[in-house]
């Protein structure tokens, strides 16, 4: 099928290993997004709460800096940078990662049924577990380094410049770091796939992501005060992710207390998170087995 | 050899109506025509020869291996091109291609080369960095048709591919799909309500109605068989009709000169010519009946239905 002859020829060439299909999704799903500017323009905004918590780790251990623009922090300053300083710098990235997601997320999806080319996908030695760890893929590959890489990063810059065995006393906050973002990416990305599958138009869907967000939250607080009960706040995801991380860091009850999340017990967190995944995927399975070919 | 598609009892429900009723068949052509009527169930054989639909009952097999189970396996060798307009609008056609062969498994550059020897195939070389949305009807049916071969599957599954098209561009896409066939490295199965489209490409059709299989024929074989009924203009001379009559052949005349014959296997259309000029009659037109698939299809819409057949008796149902 040379370009000059203009005949068909079959591929008789080597063939990728089946299990690597999927991140071919990601790939060009990644290519996609960064081709548009204001998204790559968004995403290194996304790098500012890195970069200010890299700078505020870098002042707080360099008395040389410190003397030159003629400030004294003291010597406690350094042990400021702990787990409520991760657990807080976390919390303003994945705000950040948050309308990343929003933005992007619904869209890859939905841009696949305008077009009609699920079935050009699914038509493919691709099955749809694999066309939606694709799709999912991009969007963990994008909130990771918006979250927990750069996090990780900060963690081992800390323990380099503070030294005296730091590293091997807070060794547990790596585990801490990874797991809640990963927690909250596969929470926030199921989320984003599922409402896409389910309402196929993008501005919907991201509207509707945005109330699963926003509004449950307000619907739970109305279902408690109206039940006198605490247990409305089960559809409330971001408190019940913040519930679940305060465990992650190991934050004192004071802390807890300050944040104003301990009024449900932490098992009921797990299980509402652990709930709303469960129910995307059978989402996700049922409303993408139904329309693999759009019938007229 | 095994067949290309083989079908046993294949029943397929959707909902609650029964689609695909007990089709039973072996179909061995290099390029197949799917024909029936519309809602007679070809894009839902065509969807559960690529696994998006489960059969209830029965099996369908393609080279001889049974679609369910061996999915991964067959799509690889599969290209597909929809009835629907399936594309992704906004990326360039050949960046498109690129992405659905690397899917199908090729590797980056393989995949990126032959994107571009498709498009030049088809005939779209020069528009393979516009962005797909822009094509216009007829340059994105070859685009679909571009990434349905550019992994060099072994069967091509076409469902309407010249739906839409302007006369130029579907004898394009004709022209196309007879080239594919003829490489003899790839089968091709079109799906198509028109006839002409698929007798011009297909070697063996199979008709469905409601459902069933209506009929499952060897075109090359009708065509041959055709090729005994004559149809003859000839100027008045006495005695020429007797002596056609005499080497056996069955005749009848409609008058001004026009004949049709009937010849057996045995006699030879030259011996029509040596009787013409004992006789000294001038034939003026000489035509085969050419109108073969039509009358196959419309026997088979009037006709009973052969889904219970077993596959050797398919070219007797006509």
């Amino acid at each position: 099928m040379a370009v000059y002859r203009r005949t068909y020829k079959a591929y008789k060439g080597s063939l990728t290993p089946a299990w690597s299909r999927f991140t071919v999704l990601s790939r060009y799903g990644l290519q996609t997004l960064f081709s548009s500017r204001p998204f790559t323009a968004y995403t290194v905004l996304c790098f500012i709460p890195f970069l200010l918590g890299l700078g505020y780790i870098y002042l707080v251990h360099s008395a040389a800096i410190q003397t030159l623009l003629d400030i004294r922090l003291g010597n406690a300053m350094p042990g400021t940078v702990n787990n409520v300083w991760f657990f807080s710098f976390l919390g303003w990235e994945v705000i950040m990662g948050f309308i990343a997601a929003a933005w992007v997320g619904p869209g890859m999806i939905t841009k696949d049924f305008a077009n009609h080319s699920v079935q050009l996908y699914l038509s493919r030695p691709l099955s749809r577990a694999e066309y939606l760890l694709g799709k999912v893929s991009v969007l963990a590959a994008l909130l990771s380094c918006t979250t927990w890489i750069p996090a990780l990063v900060l963690f081992f810059i800390k323990a380099e410049l503070y030294g005296h065995g730091w590293l091997w006393e807070n060794l547990w906050m790596v585990g801490s770091i990874i797991l809640s973002c990963l927690l909250w990416i596969a929470v926030v990305a199921l989320i984003s796939m599922a409402v896409a599958v389910w309402v196929r138009w993008r501005i919907a869907a991201t509207a509707l992501m945005l109330g699963v967000f926003f509004l449950l939250p307000a619907l739970g607080a109305v279902i408690s005060l109206i039940l006198r009960t605490q247990w409305g706040h089960v559809i409330n995801f971001p408190m019940m992710i913040t519930i679940v991380w305060t465990h992650l860091f190991r934050l004192t009850a004071v802390n807890r207390h300050n944040a104003g999340v301990d009024i449900v017990p932490l098992w009921a967190a797990w299980a509402s998170l652990l709930s709303v995944c469960t129910f995307c995927v059978w989402l996700l399975d049922r409303k993408l087995r139904a329309r693999e070919v759009e019938r007229a | 050899m095994p067949p290309i598609i083989e079908m046993q009892n294949l029943t397929v429900r959707l909902g609650n109506r029964i689609i695909l009723d007990r089709l039973n068949g072996a179909l061995s052509g290099r390029c197949i025509g799917l024909l029936g009527p519309n809602g007679s169930g070809k894009s839902t054989l065509i969807n559960t020869l690529l696994g998006f639909y489960q059969p209830v009952a029965g099996a369908a097999r393609i080279f001889g291996k049974e679609v369910r189970g061996n999915l991964r396996e067959l799509r690889a060798q599969i290209g597909y091109m929809p009835e629907s307009d399936a594309f992704i609008a906004d990326m360039s056609g050949v960046r498109f291609v690129r992405y659905m062969a690397e899917l199908s498994g090729l590797p980056k550059s393989e995949a990126m080369e032959r994107a571009h020897e498709a498009f030049f195939y088809v005939g779209l070389g020069e528009a393979r960095y516009r962005k797909v949305g822009t094509y216009s009807l007829g340059m994105k049916q070859l685009a679909k048709l571009a990434q349905a071969i550019a992994h060099g599957p072994r069967l091509v599954l076409l469902d309407e591919p010249t739906n839409g098209l302007d006369p130029e561009a579907r004898q394009r896409m004709l022209q196309l799909v007879r080239e594919i066939r003829d490489t003899g490295e790839v089968c091709v199965l079109i799906s198509s309500h028109l006839l002409r489209d698929v007798e011009e490409c297909c070697d063996q059709v199979l008709i469905l109605k409601e459902g069933r299989i209506a009929a499952i024929c060897n075109l090359e074989e009708e065509r041959k068989a055709n090729l005994k009924f004559l149809e003859l203009e000839v100027t008045e001379g006495n005695g020429f009709l007797e002596s056609v009559r005499g080497l056996g052949c069955e005749c009848a005349s409609f008058g001004a000169g026009r004949v049709r014959v009937i010849l057996p296997d045995n006699i030879d259309l030259r011996q029509i010519y040596r009787v013409a000029a004992e006789h000294d009659v001038q034939i003026r037109r000489m035509n085969y009946r050419r109108d073969t698939l039509e009358d196959i299809f419309l026997k088979a819409m009037s006709g009973p239905q052969a889904a219970a057949a077993p596959q050797g008796s398919a070219n007797g149902s006509l």
